[in-house]
């Protein structure tokens, strides 16, 4: 939207405290485009492995390397978020769980439960 | 694009500081309190500012809105604000307070800790000061047509009756004030507010739409059908939050979501 105001736009993100629900939206946001964007390394990934050993050696010296290990720990982190937080707008297209209580505490389940899910799998992996 | 930076013209610039009158006796306030209220006077031309005026609470009464009227009293006469009930009825000093839109006149000082921050509701155009202009947020009201709309022919001398189940849909609904608080909220109003209804646009739609006399239901349905008049809805619920009559616009919206997938499978 574009201000063709003369008059000044009161200040909105500068001043707003974000409730948790606002947060989470946009974390919700953030790991959807993460997703996006991993979804199109792991074609690469995939890509990599396809064109034979020498490509794939070097694909996984990189995945191996910290940086490699970030982006995927990200990603896994990206995709259990986006799941649980999936989970959870599936209750309110059914009308649940939109109390103001319920809303902060599901907020909460769905962080611990991507953060446990998360630590898991790279326990496990 | 959501424009997530303000316009040049509205970038907050510190003002003036106004430290608190000596009480009565010669003795200075002890129980002081910083007021940092967002400033902007049409007629000079110059960015808005904060202005911070230090005020003793044990001569003050207890919500913001008696400090803002103490403030307007007798350190800065030129402090511009809406107000008129003083009881969270009339929704005229809607502002926002301490990072959350909310009235001045129920928000009370002690529920706030350090400095009382004050700024007009969020991403408006300032008229002056405190004061935001709502028209375009009045115009999305007058929109969804909130009025009843009702062709059967009734005698003028009979009423149309409601039994008490039905009459129970309205509560959550018919409380709202119009002051705005829900709407400018919202970011997905912030970015889209030119074609996304808001909160509390909505809300009141759907107290027509749950009303058993209305008769309009379908073509309310319809005329919310868009991908941004209702669809900008992603569950933020800022709205919630900030609802200064404690009303839940957020879940009123997803009922207004499941009527449209309703009507479409039915």
């Amino acid at each position: 939207m574009s201000w063709d105001d003369k008059r000044p736009m009161s200040p909105h993100l500068q001043v707003y405290k974000l409730p948790l629900t606002a947060k989470l939206s946009i974390v919700h946001r953030g790991t959807g485009t993460a997703l996006f964007i991993g979804l199109i390394l792991m074609v690469w990934v995939l890509a990599a492995a396809a064109a034979g050993e020498e490509s794939w050696q070097s694909m996984h010296g990189f995945l191996s390397s910290w940086f490699g290990k970030l982006v995927l720990f990200g990603f896994t982190f990206s995709l259990y978020f986006h799941l649980c937080n999936g989970i959870r707008h599936l209750f309110w297209d059914m009308g649940k769980g939109l109390e103001l209580e319920y809303a902060h505490k599901s907020g909460i389940a769905v962080i611990v439960a991507s953060v446990i899910l998360t630590v898991l799998t790279w326990l496990i992996a | 694009m959501a424009e997530f930076k303000l316009p040049a013209n509205s970038i907050v610039k510190i003002g003036k500081t106004f430290s608190a009158p000596k009480g009565g006796d010669k003795e200075q306030a002890k129980n002081t309190r910083k007021f940092i209220i967002y400033r902007y006077d049409p007629a000079i031309d110059e960015n808005p500012r904060t202005d911070t005026f230090e005020l003793d609470l044990d001569n003050c009464g207890p919500m913001v809105l008696d400090a803002l009227l103490k403030i307007k009293d007798e350190m800065d006469s030129s402090v511009a604000l809406r107000r008129s009930c003083r009881e969270g009825i009339c929704g005229s000093c809607a502002m926002n307070i301490d990072g959350g839109n909310t009235l001045a006149c129920t928000k009370s000082i002690a529920d706030i800790k350090g400095d009382v921050k004050i700024y007009p509701l969020p991403h408006q155009p300032v008229i002056k000061d405190l004061v935001s202009d709502l028209t375009h947020f009045y115009e999305q009201y007058a929109s969804v047509e909130p009025w009843m709309k009702n062709d059967t022919e009734i005698a003028p001398d009979k009423e149309r009756l409601q039994t008490k189940q039905d009459r129970e849909k309205l509560d959550g609904l018919y409380e709202c004030i119009l002051c705005a608080c829900c709407s400018t909220s919202c970011p997905s109003y912030w970015w889209n507010s030119d074609r996304y209804l808001g909160p509390a646009a909505l809300l009141n739609s759907y107290r027509w739409i749950a009303d058993s006399r209305d008769e309009a239901t379908e073509k309310r349905l319809d005329d919310l059908e868009d991908p941004f008049k209702l669809y900008r809805c992603h569950t933020i619920m800022n709205c919630t939050e900030a609802c200064p009559k404690g009303l839940n616009p957020a879940k009123v919206i997803a009922k207004i979501k499941q009527k449209m997938i309703k009507r479409k499978i039915s």
